[in-house]
Order: structure tokens, then C-alpha cells, then sequence
């Protein structure tokens, strides 16, 4: 049973009904979760119908992630303006251009 | 016409608007209170909410209808739902019978949602605006019983055989009875003549009866109408009843003559399930209506 509170929010799972078919899971939901006007719409969804990971240890993360958090990143753009004013300091002029295979394609983030 | 204007109404065309509101407040009220007699007991606790929630939701409509009397006759709520004799409530036969097991519950339900409905959609062209506009309301809260009663329906329907044997057997008993929710009101024709009833109750019973035995045979469930207690009450051209109640119990009950002719539903003969608009009651009512009232009875100035 997935409750929406406004029209922009998810959907949220809220519980579960026991019941024989969706059309039944619905008339219960109705009761059971909105007696008192707790969202704008509702959503069953058969618990069959829900696939389950099964190893929830395949989430752990074993090793150094870091640079998958934003926080890994804090400082990065006073990082490359000391670059930017490195590079042009030796070289007397703008940044270099792009070369032509990096405009290429082949490239994937 | 409002409630402000009610006082400019003939005394005939005051006493046949009350009778309307009366009868299906009552109707409300005591099938409210029947269900009510399955919280706690239904057959799992979603459907004890679900049920639960329906017979507050008919309490709640009854609740309306009484506010609308209560302004008539310049009383109380309290007063008109619980201060009244047993044979003054006018509610149709079958919504005082006991509850009898879940199958029956279901199968009145279903009959009696369809007959709100179709009662609710006329009631919205009522000339009486505080009835069109509560019958708008109710409405939209009744849309979610019929839902309930159609799952219910089809499923057992199509389900097992016992739970579909069971509900066979349920619409056979409440199908002739449930027609006496159509029986006319009192002064009918009055209220007719002045707008507050749109169409009669003979013309809805037709419209409810072709409906509810063409979902009962879409569903796919044989019609075995049981015998059912008939009062001799006929009505009259003039909309007045005549008469003799259904409670006699010397009187043996009759299969009502509910067939098909030439493409139409009809009941033959006298209108089943009738008396309960002339507050001739079951004996099986006096039971509820102890059990309604007591508290109200034992203090009637008590404030809640």
C-alpha cells in the first residue's frame, strides 16, 4: 500500500492489506489508511509482484567509495582556478584549447 | 424552495416533505446500526474497518436527514433519531432485520446501496434545495459502499462453492424484502405535487429492480426468491396506503412474483417487504430499537 500525500510528492509505502484481489486491496487500503484524509491518492501493489535483492550485504560497500559522495568533491573548483592560474603562469597566455580528439566523441562519464 | 421558506408551507405539504426525510433518515439509521453490530466481529480486520467505516458513513447520512427535520419541527437531532416509539420509525422491513450471518449482511448491502443511489440521484433535482444538495454530498461517500459491495459481490460470485452457494441463497432472501424500500411514503402524492419527491418510489423500484437483476444475472448467480412476508399495503391513486401490516404472523408468506416479461424486471402483486413507512414493524425490531434508544431513554437531557 503506497500513500501520496501531496501531488508532487512519491509515493510512500505505508503498510500492507490482506486481501483477495487488487479491486478488494483498494476498498481495504481506502479505510485502513485514509480514514482521516491522510493523502490525495493511493497505490496497491501486489506483494508477489515486489522483487526482493535477497542479499542486502551486496550493499556494502568494502571498499574506499568516497569519490561517489559529493563531499569528496568539496574544493574542487578553487582546486582547478589554482590550476587555471598555474598554467598560465608558466605559459604567459589563456588556457590551452581543447585538442581535436577530445571533441572527437569516445569519451563517457 | 429552503428551510427558510418551509414555514409558508401548507400543513399537508409540510407533513409529506417530514415523511420523506423521515423514511430514509430511518432507513439509514437502522441499516447504520446493523452493520454496526459486525465491528469487531467481521471475518478479518480490514474488512472490520472497511464494514465499520460504512455503517458510521449511514449514522453520518441519518445524522443529515434528522438536521433537516430537526430545523421542521424546531426540535433536537437526539430527539427525532432516538426519542420517537418503536412505531414511529419508518424505515423499510429489511434494513431492521438481524444481521444473520455474513452472506445476508453482503447481499442487503448490496441491494440496499443500489436503492441509495438511485434514491440519492432523484433526490438531486428535489425542489426542496437542503435535500437536492445533502442527496449531491452523500453522493460522492456512496460511490465507495457501492465499490464494496460490488467486490464483495463478484468475488464470492466467482469464488468457492460454498461462499457462492451462501450468497445464492442471501439474494433470494433479501431480493422480495428489499423492494419495501420503495414502498411510498406517507402523502406521497403531495410530495410529488410539490416537487420534493422527483420521481415516485413505484418508478425507482423499477429503475432498481431492472439494475439489481441484471448484475445479480451478469454475476452469474441463479434467482431463488425465497418467500417473503407481504403486507397487504396497496397504494392508492391518491399515494395514500391501505391496508394491513406484514407483522401478522398467521399470514403465510408468499414468493413475491419478481420474473422477467417482455425484457423487464417486474415484481407482480402486492409490494413486498412493505409496512415499514406506516411504522409496522418486525418483531425482531423491538430488540433493536431497545438497544438503539436505551441510553437516550435512561437520560434524555444528557449533553455528549
Amino acid at each position: 500500500m503506497f500513500q501520496q500525500k501531496g501531488h508532487q510528492d512519491p509515493f510512500v509505502h505505508v503498510g500492507s492489506v490482506t486481501a483477495p484481489d487488487a479491486h478488494m486491496a483498494l476498498a481495504y487500503a481506502k479505510e485502513c489508511f485514509f480514514r482521516r484524509r491522510e493523502g490525495r491518492d493511493l497505490w496497491v501493489v501486489k506483494r508477489s509482484h515486489v522483487h526482493h535483492l535477497g542479499d542486502p550485504s551486496m550493499l556494502d560497500q568494502i571498499t574506499d567509495k568516497s569519490y561517489r559522495y559529493p563531499e569528496a568533491y568539496r574544493g574542487v573548483v578553487g582546486k582547478r582556478e589554482a590550476a587555471k592560474a598555474k598554467v598560465a603562469a608558466m605559459t604567459g597566455a589563456g588556457p590551452a584549447p581543447r585538442s581535436a580528439a577530445s571533441t572527437a566523441g569516445d569519451e563517457y562519464e | 424552495m429552503n428551510s427558510q421558506s418551509v414555514s409558508e408551507l401548507k400543513e399537508e405539504q409540510r407533513t409529506s416533505l417530514r415523511s420523506v426525510l423521515l423514511g430514509i433518515a430511518d432507513d439509514e439509521l437502522i441499516m447504520g446500526h446493523r452493520h454496526s453490530e459486525w465491528t469487531g466481529w467481521a471475518p478479518h480486520i480490514e474488512e472490520d474497518i472497511a464494514f465499520s467505516s460504512i455503517a458510521q458513513d449511514e449514522i453520518g447520512h441519518a445524522n443529515l436527514y434528522y438536521q433537516l427535520i430537526a430545523e421542521l419541527d424546531q426540535t433536537s437531532v437526539d430527539m427525532i433519531a432516538l426519542g420517537r416509539t418503536a412505531g414511529q420509525y419508518t424505515n423499510a422491513v429489511i434494513c431492521e432485520r438481524p444481521n444473520r450471518d455474513w452472506a445476508f449482511t453482503l447481499a442487503r448491502h448490496f441491494l440496499y446501496e443500489v436503492a441509495e443511489r438511485i434514491r440519492l440521484e432523484s433526490f438531486r433535482s428535489s425542489s426542496f434545495k437542503p435535500l437536492a444538495d445533502a442527496s449531491a454530498k452523500l453522493l460522492n461517500e456512496e460511490r465507495y459502499h457501492e465499490m464494496h459491495a460490488d467486490a464483495w459481490l463478484r468475488r464470492l460470485a466467482s469464488g468457492p462453492v460454498e461462499g457462492r452457494t451462501q450468497l445464492e441463497t442471501a439474494i433470494g432472501d433479501a431480493l422480495g424484502e428489499s423492494a419495501g424500500l420503495f414502498e411510498p411514503y406517507q402523502l406521497e402524492s403531495e410530495a410529488l405535487g410539490s416537487g420534493f419527491l422527483p420521481s415516485s418510489s413505484m418508478e425507482l423500484l423499477h429503475v432498481w429492480l431492472e439494475e439489481v437483476c441484471s448484475r445479480i444475472e451478469d454475476a452469474g448467480l441463479p434467482f431463488n426468491i425465497s418467500p417473503a412476508p407481504i403486507g397487504e399495503v396497496v397504494p392508492t391513486a391518491s399515494g395514500a396506503l391501505m391496508g394491513d401490516a406484514s407483522s401478522d404472523e398467521s399470514v403465510p408468506a408468499a414468493k413475491p412474483a419478481i420474473q422477467r416479461k417482455d425484457g423487464l424486471w417486474i415484481i407482480e402483486g402486492p409490494l413486498p417487504g412493505s409496512g415499514g413507512r406506516l411504522g409496522q414493524h418486525s418483531a425482531e425490531f423491538q430488540d433493536l430499537w431497545d438497544d438503539l434508544t436505551r441510553t437516550y431513554r435512561e437520560e434524555p437531557q444528557a449533553t455528549w
